[in-house]
């Protein structure tokens, strides 16, 4: 097993950060294997400390998760340059690609193609929405789940209160009622 | 709308978001809804083009900040894409007894919930803009059930998307 250093874990990070497609689980899936398994870098437990906390900090969790198991390697430095490794190739290729899509946008034949593109998109958050929900119906908790969602759709939809008060009467709500006998 | 301002509006956004694209409503509600400085429209390409790219979710923040303000703008997001990450450090260092107890795990729960409803309602917007005919109704519906139902990486879903939309324009 050779040592950790700043290069070898970044180049790590450079690799499955930017090159990993589908988003969180199998980023965290690749990162598990080469640094748990594969180098012995980061005990499991390190790691399923990381896996909880980064779902409960704010933005984008795969790199919170990120940030925390390279500092628990090499402390500030290993998250700062882990964070900026895994980030910015993917940023530039962000760029790019709106670049392109924005350019298409006033002629007709490919505005045909990116209303295509745009109706997935929309189709991504619906999606994505449901996979935010659907753990949370396995539970006994259901009706409060449901009601949550439905209740904070309206307040944004219909009342148009802003998001930050409606995910603030969210977590009281979570606060207050909170599922009976569950210990999960 | 300078870079830093857009930094700080784009923060808090992704500061007060827990999961992928929650922070969209956020954004819409700052940038489209009052400061008008993004479109539906952009803000949907955004989407289109964030999740097209490989690498982590939430890229979606740098093409919304490239759209506002171009690449000082696009860096502004790259920024506030990054700096909740570093949150978790103290966290992992401090809270990470606290996260146990049941009533802060339920309140972490319903703010995902309560993100999710958000996600929903800020849809309505943007597939009104999108989704205008049966054929736009046809490449929704499916890229829901492909999600939903298979494993397949969203590159693959656009990259079909967009073949479908060349097809259709090459019959017309």
């Amino acid at each position: 097993m050779r040592e950790a250093t700043l290069g070898r874990l970044a180049s790590i990070f450079l690799r499955i950060g930017n090159l990993t497609f589908g988003g969180g689980e199998p980023t965290i899936a690749a990162l598990q294997r080469e640094l748990v398994t594969k180098r012995d870098w980061l005990t499991p437990e390190q790691y399923a400390l990381a896996y909880c906390l980064a779902r409960i900090t704010p933005g984008t969790n795969i790199l919170a998760f990120c940030a925390g198991i390279a500092w628990a390697i090499l402390g500030w430095r290993g998250a700062l340059a882990c964070v900026v490794a895994a980030t910015v190739p993917s940023a530039i290729l962000v760029v790019l690609l709106t670049r392109v899509l924005g350019a298409w946008a006033n002629d007709p034949f490919a505005s045909t193609i990116l209303s295509a593109i745009l109706a997935a998109a929309v189709g991504l958050m619906l999606a994505s929405a449901w996979l935010l929900v659907r753990p949370q119906l396995k539970r006994a908790a259901w009706p409060r789940a449901v009601a949550l969602v439905a209740v904070s759709f309206l307040a944004s939809w219909k009342l148009g209160l802003s998001p930050i008060v409606v995910l603030g009467l969210g977590a009281l709500i979570g606060f207050l009622w909170h599922p009976g006998g569950e210990k999960a | 709308m300078n870079a830093v301002v857009l930094y700080l509006f784009l923060l808090k956004a992704t500061l007060t978001s827990f999961s992928g694209l929650t922070s969209l409503p956020m954004v819409r509600n700052d940038l489209v809804v009052h400061r008008h400085v993004l479109t539906d429209r952009e803000l949907n390409t955004a989407v289109a083009a964030g999740r097209t790219a490989p690498g982590p979710n939430g890229g979606y923040i740098v093409s919304v900040g490239y759209f506002v303000d171009g690449i000082p703008g696009a860096c502004a997001g790259w920024l506030a894409m990054i700096t909740p990450a570093f949150l978790i450090i103290p966290l992992v260092q401090y809270l990470g007894a606290r996260a146990e107890r049941a009533r802060v795990r339920s309140a972490i729960r319903a703010v995902l919930l309560a993100g999710a409803g958000l996600l929903l309602a800020s849809t309505v917007p943007l597939a009104r803009e999108a989704v205008t005919g049966s054929f736009t109704v046809a490449v929704t519906g499916v890229s829901v059930a492909l999600l939903l139902f298979t494993r397949l990486d969203t590159i693959w879903l656009i990259a079909a998307a967009a073949l479908a939309g060349f097809l259709r324009a090459l019959a017309w």
